[in-house]
């Protein structure tokens, strides 16, 4: 099958698309890319990579563009990856099925159900607790709610990063760090003393398909992993399943949770396979394969099996390309 | 208890398998969790570590004691 994927910027904040690409290694695949910088273009995984315009500029950009991708590569299918362009890739799936691409996503109802402001609601559905969260709009909103939710606190972007801010200092520098860089609104939340751990997940619309549970071990600056183990977590992968089973989700997510060893607390369901899912692959849980197999109405096998205390580790490698691939990338829009 | 769960190694690395913690562990501490596990209340476990470690009632009373205060903050035990 010939499959797109987005998300190749492998820095050590690195998108999931690179992940994916090697989980799909038998598949023909293009690369999908926001710029020619990306690391990932160059690794020898994609047939053929494409500049794509920015989601900010609508549908009908985008449509254009993959209608020329379609034809000019045959595209079958396309995983997205990146936060920042699944609103539209949800939003439009129907349409894009019509140009002759599948998908495999949540509908726009899931999607927004897990959204961060709907969290402590979405929670108590999922019979999970939720750090006291506050939605702040303004510098007012963030002093009331470091009055009500005390120090430390976590000062968070909607869709983008998370400070752990100790004083009104630090909470007011993170605001305009935040804000400056995403807009608003901006979150406040109460910091879970606990162990974050995750889980990433493949849900078909009805049941949880499979999924790899783990626990950061170390992370960059970012707070992106950098190293991890994989965990049996009864309390997480039940969750998992519920959400799934509860919303209809179809498609994959990464279950992100607090645990202080009695309960666990959701802080957050991302919409996509997280950077780390060929950490699945390897344990012998490959997500991505599995969503292709439900692409092409296959039946897949329900796994929830996988070797524990395994470590993932990231590392840098380096690479030599031709110059003349990235002008070429640059100036023709494809390579 | 999370304790329960602790399994450890022959590098004396209790990892705890549902949050991915681990830690080291000495002998004592080892033994001290052995005994816990078999159900031994901590007056028992203070005798056998004075006698199994050659060492004082007192010493071993303050040792156990010690361990287990750690154990309440590292969320191990209740």
């Amino acid at each position: 099958m010939k499959i797109a994927i987005s998300g190749l910027n492998n820095t050590d904040n690195p998108a999931p698309g690179i992940g994916v690409a090697k989980s799909l290694k038998g598949h023909n695949l293009i690369g999908l890319s926001y710029d020619a910088n990306e690391p990932g273009i160059y690794q020898g995984l994609f047939e053929k990579v494409y500049l794509m315009p920015y989601p900010s500029l609508g549908y009908e950009e985008f449509k254009q563009r993959i209608s020329y991708i379609k034809e000019k590569s045959n595209i079958e299918a396309i995983i997205p990856t990146l936060d920042a362009e699944l609103p539209l890739y949800i939003k439009y799936q129907n349409e894009i099925e019509k140009l002759g691409i599948k998908t495999y996503l949540p509908s726009l109802e899931c999607f927004e159900m897990r959204d961060k402001s709907k969290l402590p609601e979405f929670s108590k559905k999922l019979g999970v607790k939720h750090p006291k969260t506050i939605q702040i709009t303004s510098l007012d909103d963030l002093i009331l709610a470091t009055r009500t939710l005390g120090f430390p606190i976590m000062v968070k972007g909607n869709y983008y990063k998370a400070y752990k801010a100790y004083n009104l200092d630090e909470a007011i520098e993170y605001y305009y760090k935040i804000s400056n860089e995403w807009g608003f609104p901006l979150l406040a939340q109460q910091v879970i003393s606990g162990v974050e751990i995750n889980y990433v997940g493949l849900g078909d619309g009805k049941e949880l398909i499979a999924g790899v549970g783990i626990k950061k071990l170390s992370t960059t600056e970012l707070g992106k992993v950098w190293s991890a183990v994989s965990i049996d977590n009864k309390a997480l992968f039940e969750v998992s399943k519920k959400f799934v089973e509860t919303i209809g989700w179809r498609g994959a997510f990464e279950f992100e949770a607090m645990s202080d060893g009695k309960d666990i607390y959701l802080i957050e369901i991302n919409p996509r396979f997280p950077a780390w899912v060929h950490f699945a692959t390897m344990l012998g849980i490959n997500l991505p394969e599995m969503m292709i197999k439900l692409i092409q109405g296959e039946k897949v096998e329900k796994k929830y099996d996988y070797p524990l205390e395994k470590m993932y580790i990231r590392y840098v490698e380096e690479t030599m390309a031709d110059f003349k691939d990235f002008t070429t990338l640059i100036s023709k829009k494809e390579l | 208890m999370l304790l329960d769960e602790m399994v450890i190694d022959e590098n004396n690395v209790g990892f705890i398998p549902s949050l991915g913690i681990s830690f080291e562990v000495n002998e004592t501490a080892k033994r001290i969790i052995e005994l816990i596990k078999e159900g031994k209340s901590k007056e028992d476990i203070v005798k056998i570590i004075s006698d199994e470690f050659d060492v004082s009632w007192g010493e071993a009373y303050a040792d156990v004691e010690d361990f287990f205060i750690k154990l309440k903050v590292y969320g191990l035990i209740q």
